[in-house]
């Protein structure tokens, strides 16, 4: 990316964080691996300060493709910046062992089925865009 | 360690209280406190707990301010936050303070003003809760975090939204006698049901929780002094003794639990606060549970071992959580129909407590014969968890 | 007093005759069932005895809804308004909320006001869709115009039913920004926030024929008749 794509347009993606040493996957980022308790200190691009140090980096893979859902909700009554009458959300587990929370584009859903995760926009605020993981039936 | 109890409780009422500040709904439970104990002054410390005080009433630094308002200065003054277990952590932080042996007597107050602000502002700055970037940008709120949890456990137990009705039921009837609930009317299970009206007057807020299920926005406070046993006898009443307390934390984020039914914070929360007072889930005679969710109060009251793992609502059926059954749960209406200003929950529960087993509590909400009342105050969605565990002595 | 017959004439408006509004009953959470019919000529002036103590009521904006209201009643007892009607819902005879509105053409409903005595089960809110219906289902009209003079009025009324702003359009409650209630707005809305049962049961009809006043008004604590 330019550096003024990368200062202005949102980033259009939702990253796990790998520890360097063990390789579980995090997600949110954390301070310390879950696992092995190795500090985080992100990709090089994105914290240049810490290169010459020799510490291992975290690297961000990108979330996306099949999971299958845990659990799901439909909300009607919403917070601030949201006009819609109501939103549905579920929880999935990748294929990797990661979980997260996305909203859910699916009419009928039910508890383990296979979907499919995708980036599509959650809310634009104040003119501030946020991009975040939708599911849909595969 | 040394000994600690509580020799003074205060409450305002739970309600909309829009017209007045915020450090005078401290106060007035903090004052009510104090002439409970039979005290005009001589409290060493001042703990408020309270969630989001800058965020509702645009104010901050409310423990200095509830001080001069009570003109309790040079006494020590600091405010606790959790979240929603902000009321139980301010008890927990009281008592640390005169166990450690670093002062004599505690006011420990927990109020929320919530109504300052219009219903989406609330429902916005309690999401706050969330993880920014991960949950808050979604538009996710608390009760999502419910709906969620109640669908999970309803596909493995096979619960129904009919039967959470019927706790709805049981603590809008406790609620209706006691003098500081927020809702006072009592409401058949018929009516919020089965009528074709019921998905009208009672319609769905975050599928399968409907608006029965969940607790008011309300505004208020509730307090304790706390002393330490060696000096009760300088007290108006008898003290009732804190017998243990506990608190334990689990991910911030809910989906990454290993399991997701799984309140592991309750738990442990408890069984912290049961080895500290030296009793198990049997000896407990009466709760306070947490049920903001009417789902929390069966899920909570598995975790800390008065019911085996999805047979809660079986015995809730057979009346067994009823002020006049086996294990009276929620004598007070609990967070449903008392209310949840989210700072004073704990500190209420710790105020129904010592009520009960004080034996002054109202006609037909008195539990019989307590000996140790246990109250668990959730905080986020159990990620931060606060137990209680006080005795008659 | 120098009043003649063809004078009155003059000044009184020309009503047409409106359908008549089917009354219905609604189960409250507390198992109270409360009767939304249209009230007859007669009970007008006990109307007007339930909504005087609460023009003194400013939390809310009661006392705005409440001064308005009156007015409006009064020129219905004293012809002096075209097209009028007034819903009451009463539990066990018992005013609990009141709602008007007015016919402007075949095609166009004016809604006036909703005012409620008993709070806590969202009366205002049912008594309100019973007021759309008539408009809708009833008077067959395309359009209404609302506006909201209090915050809850704003919240239960245009957000709820998702209504169209339409700011260029002028209402007659002073000049307050116009929403609109178009027949896609009400269908949409309707299965999930029109209650009622009809026919309502011979009994309980009867026990609602003849109203009366509320005993007391949780807006005024300290009122007493």
């Amino acid at each position: 990316m330019l550096e003024l794509e990368k200062l202005y347009l949102p980033d259009k993606n939702v990253y796990a964080h790998q520890c360097p040493e063990c390789g579980r996957l995090h997600y949110p980022s954390v301070g310390r691996c879950k696992k092995c308790g190795y500090r985080y200190y992100p990709e090089q691009d994105v914290a240049p300060r810490w290169e010459k140090k020799g510490y291992k980096f975290w690297k961000r893979v990108p979330l996306g493709g099949s999971c299958r859902l845990l659990t799901y909700t439909r909300i009607w009554a919403l917070p601030v910046g949201f006009d819609q009458a109501y939103l549905d959300f579920g929880v999935v587990e990748f294929a990797n062992g990661v979980k997260a929370i996305g909203r859910l584009a699916v009419d009928k859903p039910q508890i383990g089925m296979k979907l499919d995760a995708r980036i599509g926009k959650t809310k634009e605020y104040l003119g501030q865009e946020h991009y975040g993981l939708f599911f849909y039936a595969k | 360690m040394r000994k600690v109890g509580v020799v003074g409780i205060g409450h305002t009422v739970f309600g909309n209280l829009r017209d007045y500040e915020l450090i005078d709904i401290l106060a007035y439970a903090s004052l009510d406190a104090m002439r409970d104990a039979g005290i005009d002054g001589g409290i060493d410390q001042v703990i408020v707990g309270n969630m989001a005080s800058g965020m509702f009433n645009h104010q901050i630094g409310i423990e200095t301010a509830l001080v001069s308002n009570l003109n309790l200065e040079p006494a020590m003054a600091e405010a606790v936050g959790n979240g929603p277990a902000s009321g139980g952590s301010a008890f927990k932080v009281g008592y640390m303070a005169i166990a450690s042996g670093l002062v004599d007597v505690v006011l420990v107050v927990g109020g929320e003003q919530m109504r300052a602000v219009t219903g989406w502002e609330a429902t916005d700055i309690v999401a706050s809760l969330e993880h920014p970037k991960v949950e808050y940008p979604y538009g996710l709120t608390l009760p999502a975090f419910s709906g969620m949890f109640a669908r999970a456990y309803m596909e493995k137990y096979g619960l129904t939204e009919r039967q959470l009705f019927i706790l709805a039921v049981k603590n809008h009837n406790n609620a209706a006698k006691n003098p500081f609930a927020h809702i006072q009317l009592p409401v058949t299970l018929e009516a919020i049901s089965d009528t074709p009206d019921s998905i009208i007057i009672n319609p769905y807020i975050a599928e399968p929780m409907r608006m029965y299920h969940l607790c008011p926005v309300s505004d208020g406070a509730a307090a304790a002094i706390l002393c330490a046993m060696d000096i009760a006898d300088r007290f108006k009443k008898k003290p009732v003794r804190v017998a243990g307390v506990g608190s334990a934390t689990d991910t911030y984020c809910p989906h990454n639990r290993a399991d997701l039914l799984d309140l592991k914070a309750v738990r442990l929360a408890a069984e912290r606060a049961y080895k500290m007072a030296g009793i198990g889930p049997k000896d407990i005679s009466f709760a306070e549970l947490h049920d903001p969710f009417a789902i929390l109060e069966l899920c909570e009251a598995e975790a800390v071992g008065l019911f085996e793992k999805g047979k809660a609502m079986k015995a809730m059926e057979r009346g067994e959580t009823q002020v006049d059954g086996r294990l009276p749960i929620n004598a007070s209406g609990g967070l449903k129909a008392k209310g949840h200003p989210v700072g004073a929950t704990g500190m209420s529960q710790i105020h129904e407590l010592v009520k009960q087993l004080r034996g002054e509590a109202e006609e037909g909400r008195q539990v019989k014969n307590p000996k140790y009342g246990l109250a668990v105050n959730f905080g986020g969605f159990g990620s931060n968890v606060a137990a209680t565990i006080l005795a008659k002595e | 007093m120098g009043y003649t017959y063809d004078l009155e004439m003059k000044i009184r408006p020309a009503c047409r005759e409106m359908p008549p509004y089917p009354p219905k009953y609604i189960t409250l959470a507390t198992g109270e069932k409360m009767v939304a019919r249209e009230v007859r000529k007669e009970e007008l002036p006990l109307i007007l005895e339930v909504i005087e103590p609460l023009i003194k009521v400013p939390e809310d904006y009661y006392d705005i809804v409440a001064v308005r209201f009156y007015a409006e009643v009064l020129s219905m007892i004293r012809h002096r308004i075209v097209d009028e009607y007034l819903f009451v819902g009463a539990i066990d005879s018992e005013v609990a909320t009141i709602v008007n509105g007015r016919m402007v053409n075949d095609d166009l409903g004016m809604s006036l006001h909703t005012i409620t005595v008993k709070r806590g089960l969202r009366c205002g809110a049912l008594m309100f869709a019973s007021k759309m219906e008539y408009h809708m289902e009833y008077l067959n009209q395309k359009e209404i115009y609302l506006v909201a003079e209090s915050p809850i009025g704003f919240r239960r009324f245009m957000v709820e039913w998702q209504l169209e702003p339409r700011f260029e359009e002028r209402h007659e409650l002073g000049g307050v920004p116009t929403y609109v209630m178009t027949r896609k707005c009400y269908f949409d809305a309707k299965p999930r926030l029109l209650a009622g049962v009809r026919p309502v049961p011979e009994d309980l009809l009867a026990k609602n024929y003849n109203l009366t006043l509320p005993k007391e008004y949780p807006q005024l604590p300290r009122w007493h008749r």
